[in-house]
């Protein structure tokens, strides 16, 4: 079980320096996912613990990453959870009878979204109603129960975090299942999207998780916390919107194991060195040419994991991770599989250069004898027509 | 692939500043022009296309713009004459047939068929919802749908389920064209932007490919996803257009007010237009391989079918019985393998990661002889080779490779593998007997691999009754209409900067 605790005065000082002015961003569960990707990364650790906002650091800079969306997408979105709680929640109601055989038409709803500051306070205040519904539907009720809104609240590498789910819908026998709302539709009973749905199962795996930690911090049992979650997602094309059930069991699992690995914020304090700061990587009235160095000395200084998919898609900070790694020619810049190929090997040019026979160093031998032969027979036997012609400017 | 390969690429094109080639030929067909298909859509709309432009790509194209896309008048006025011009070019291209026997099977099969090319693989993911949409419309308030508008769905239906087939070229992602034929810096992820790849390839004269890959990356757009600084002119755009013409959908008054949108999107369009123009002229330099008439052969059979099914009438199922999806997983995984072997086998280029993984051998003929050896009953002649390979070789005995210039044929039998100087000296035995065709002369240097090109037999189809660890819990879902939903009122874009978090939207 998880213990909450806030950070250590110590250990929030030396975040608190590192951070500067940088943005920052509330734990929530896409952020945290984010850094599940990315979570062998040292740089991305430190940004993680000190909850700095790596898309918005590098903001003003050629290496900032576009991260905005489409405003007919976000609309799309509020227009889909408007639609579930129109008129009492009716939509709501409705998918679910459908969707799980048990008639919500007279469930309590119960909106979290309502009646609360839109603020720490609130949100803390939202958690521990959920904690205490949460604990109550355990015991089983009569009727079935559905927190809109509901709040979770968890503790990530040391850092305790708020965590809102779109809903909890509690069927009978006390059992409580994780609802997720998504507005990509769902045809013919297949997303049209795989993996926007991998993130939102992912997403209700959290859930389920944070949830059964609150449980089991009131003590009680936790098993009530179903290992299925439920989607609703507009049907077809309109916004009509329909239930899948899915069993996150392994997912769970996963995350689980993902969790446990994110680095305690204290230790990452601790071992963070004094000079490391985002302050000046954020400051946006200093030249791009400062802002860039500072964040290759912070990077040098941490180190740095970069995997294109991974890093190109969960860190703000993957353009400029990129350009330095072209800088320095390390052969991470195609992937790692290509880098842990070549131990022994710091640079392209040095991969290069073995591969047309230059004298291999002990460490270099296993990697050099591969790249000679591949550049041997590339140049012998495919004899391949290079580009004549560039593009003019 | 082999990652010293993969290490060698990337090596080289950071040393020497330039996209490097990996393949000799190309490997899928290119029609002279194909027709040629780039969307926009709105964003999060998945079904609904704010742009269609088409058209041959040796010239200009053709462009579709709705106005508002998510009402269904608009909607389907604009993509007519887009449906109408595809529905034609179909059928046009399956006129001209040709007699093929297979066996007691007798088809006529279109001599020339219709080559669609997108810029990426999203292109095609969009074609295909489009297509799942229009080809099962249902009627509106007792008017049935312009049959133009079904037809064309079932097509781009068709057209995106193929090409899920390995090798096919009826419709041609150009990302994958390109990420196919060359080597780049660019990560598998990163090559999904043609920008990029054709950036890498052909950079600005003093430009690094990999530099001039990350500009394209922020400049340029490709779609059919929207980026938020499209859509939030779009969404402008759309305002003005909807409130300008006050729920009609009349043409008349309709066709002029939607002007700036359309010229937002002709201005999106043609820069991905000429890069589509580029990239296949470029590709089209290399000569063919052997094997892509042959491919391009079976793509004409299956869109003869298609032809036949649909025209008449026919439906499609939209989902895959558990008989179905397992005879096309067999025939993807089969498609995948030969194809894999034709590419290496045509092609010296292809063939250096076998070499490196050890799957193939390339040497000196030494020897050619003759022996006898007891099959079954008989002894029979067989002939016997030996290969000395310049580089080690490590393969068991027992082990059959087959020569690349008979790839097709039998394979050879490997006997023995000694040591010789720096390299190996590799015996093999013919399994067949022993031709002129089928023997390499000495001197001669030699590729022999574990790719075979010729046809594997028949294989069983899986019983037409599935077994009860095969059948779904619930029943198939009939292909119907999913068009219910388009005459909701569209729902107004909302700026990310007034919700709390946007990033829920994702």
């Amino acid at each position: 079980m998880t213990s909450l605790h806030q950070p250590q005065p110590g250990g929030a000082t030396a975040l608190d320096r590192v951070r500067g002015r940088a943005p920052t961003i509330q734990a929530n569960v896409r952020r945290l996912a984010a850094f599940a990707n990315v979570h062998s990364c040292p740089t991305a650790a430190v940004a993680f613990a000190a909850r700095v906002d790596t898309n918005k650091v590098l903001a003003d800079t050629s290496m900032e990453m576009p991260y905005g969306q489409s405003p007919f997408a976000i609309g799309r979105g509020v227009a889909f959870e408007a639609l579930l709680r129109r008129h009492g929640h009716a939509e709501l109601r409705r998918v679910l009878t459908d969707g799980l055989g048990t008639d919500f038409s007279y469930a309590a709803i119960e909106n979290l979204r309502e009646g609360f500051q839109p603020n720490r306070a609130g949100l803390t205040m939202r958690a521990r109603v959920t904690s205490s519904r949460m604990a109550e539907i355990a015991e089983g009720p009569q009727e079935p129960v559905v927190l809109d809104g509901a709040v979770l609240r968890a503790d990530i590498g040391g850092l305790p975090g708020f965590f809102e789910a779109d809903e909890m819908a509690i069927g009978v026998g006390g059992q409580i299942i994780v609802g997720e709302n998504k507005s990509w539709p769902v045809v013919d009973g297949r997303p049209t999207d795989e993996d926007a749905l991998g993130a939102a199962l992912d997403q209700a795996a959290t859930y389920v998780l944070m949830g059964r930690r609150t449980l089991e911090q009131q003590g009680v049992d936790s098993a009530c916390m179903s290992d299925s979650v439920v989607l609703v997602t507009p049907r077809n094309t309109g916004l009509a919107p329909a239930l899948h059930r899915q069993d996150v069991a392994s997912r769970i699992r996963r995350i689980e194991r993902l969790l446990g690995a994110v680095p305690d914020v204290q230790e990452t304090a601790a071992s963070t060195p004094p000079s490391v700061t985002f302050d000046t990587i954020a400051d946006t009235t200093l030249p791009e040419t400062v802002r860039l160095d500072a964040f290759g000395q912070v990077t040098d200084e941490l180190g740095r994991v970069y995997e294109p998919a991974s890093c190109l898609t969960s860190c703000g900070f993957a353009w400029a991770c990129r350009q330095r790694l072209f800088a320095d020619g390390d052969p991470a810049l195609v992937g790692g599989s290509i880098a842990r190929a070549l131990p022994g090997i710091a640079s392209l040019s040095r991969v290069a250069e073995l591969g047309q026979g230059a004298p291999a160093s002990p460490a270099e031998a296993p990697a050099a004898v591969p790249l000679a032969r591949a550049n041997r027979l590339y140049d012998e036997i495919a004899a391949v027509p290079r580009m004549t012609q560039r593009r003019t400017a | 692939m082999s990652t010293a390969m993969e290490a060698l690429f990337a090596a080289r094109i950071y040393a020497e500043g330039q996209a490097l080639r990996r393949t000799t030929l190309r490997h899928v067909h290119l029609a002279d022009p194909p027709l040629a298909i780039a969307v926009w859509r709105l964003g999060g709309e998945r079904f609904r296309a704010a742009a269609i432009a088409w058209g041959p790509l040796d010239g200009p194209f053709q462009l579709a713009v709705p106005g508002e896309p998510r009402n269904r008048d608009l909607y389907f006025a604009a993509l007519q004459p887009f449906a109408a011009d595809l529905c034609a070019r179909v059928r046009r291209a399956a006129v001209s047939r040709e007699v093929r026997q297979r066996g007691s099977v007798i088809e006529a099969v279109p001599t020339d068929a219709l080559q669609i090319v997108v810029p990426n693989r999203a292109t095609v993911s969009a074609l295909g919802l489009l297509g799942r949409y229009l080809a099962y419309l249902s009627d509106r308030g007792g008017v049935a749908p312009d049959p133009v508008l079904v037809e064309a769905g079932r097509h781009l239906r068709f057209y995106a389920r193929n090409a899920r087939v390995p090798g096919q070229a009826l419709l041609l992602p150009l990302d994958r064209l390109v990420a196919d034929h060359w080597a780049t810096l660019l990560s598998p992820f990163e090559q999904a932007n043609l920008a990029a790849l054709d950036a890498q390839i052909e950079p600005e004269p003093g430009r690094h490919p990999f530099d001039a890959s990350a500009a394209a990356e922020v400049s340029a757009r490709i779609g059919p996803e929207p980026t938020e600084d499209i859509d939030r002119v779009t969404g402008a755009l759309l305002a003005e257009f909807n409130a300008a013409r006050s729920s009609s959908t009349d043409p008349a008054v309709v066709e002029p007010l939607a002007q700036p949108l359309r010229s937002h999107y002709r201005d999106l369009v043609e820069p991905v237009w000429q890069l589509m123009q580029r990239v296949v002229a470029r590709e089209r330099q290399l000569t063919a391989a052997p094997s892509v008439s042959r491919r391009f052969s079976a793509d004409g059979e299956a869109f003869g079918r298609h032809v036949d099914w649909v025209i008449p009438g026919g439906y499609y199922r939209t989902t895959d019985t558990p008989r179905q999806a397992a005879i096309t997983l067999r025939r993807l995984e089969d498609a995948l393998a030969h194809y894999e072997a034709d590419r290496a086998v045509e092609d010296p280029a292809c063939m250096i990661p076998y070499l490196l993984d050890g799957d193939a051998i390339r040497g000196t003929v030494a020897s050619v002889a003759e022996t006898k050896v007891v099959v079954k009953v008989r002894a029979v002649s067989r002939a016997v080779i030996a290969v000395d390979s310049p580089d080690p070789v490590t393969l068991p005995g027992g082990k059959l490779l087959w020569w690349t210039a008979t790839a097709a044929d039998q394979p050879w039998q490997v006997e023995s593998v000694q040591p010789n100087g720096t390299g190996s000296r590799v015996v093999l035995m013919l399994t067949a007997k022993p031709t002129a065709e089928r023997l390499p002369a000495v001197g001669n240097v030699i590729t022999l691999s574990t790719l075979c090109t010729g046809r594997s037999g028949f294989w069983l189809l899986p019983p037409v009754e599935p077994p009860w660890t095969h059948r779904p819990d619930v029943a198939l879902l009939e292909g119907e209409p999913i068009d219910a939903g388009d005459s909701e009122q569209p729902v107004a874009a909302v700026d990310g900067a007034t919700v709390p978090d946007p990033g829920r939207y994702t």
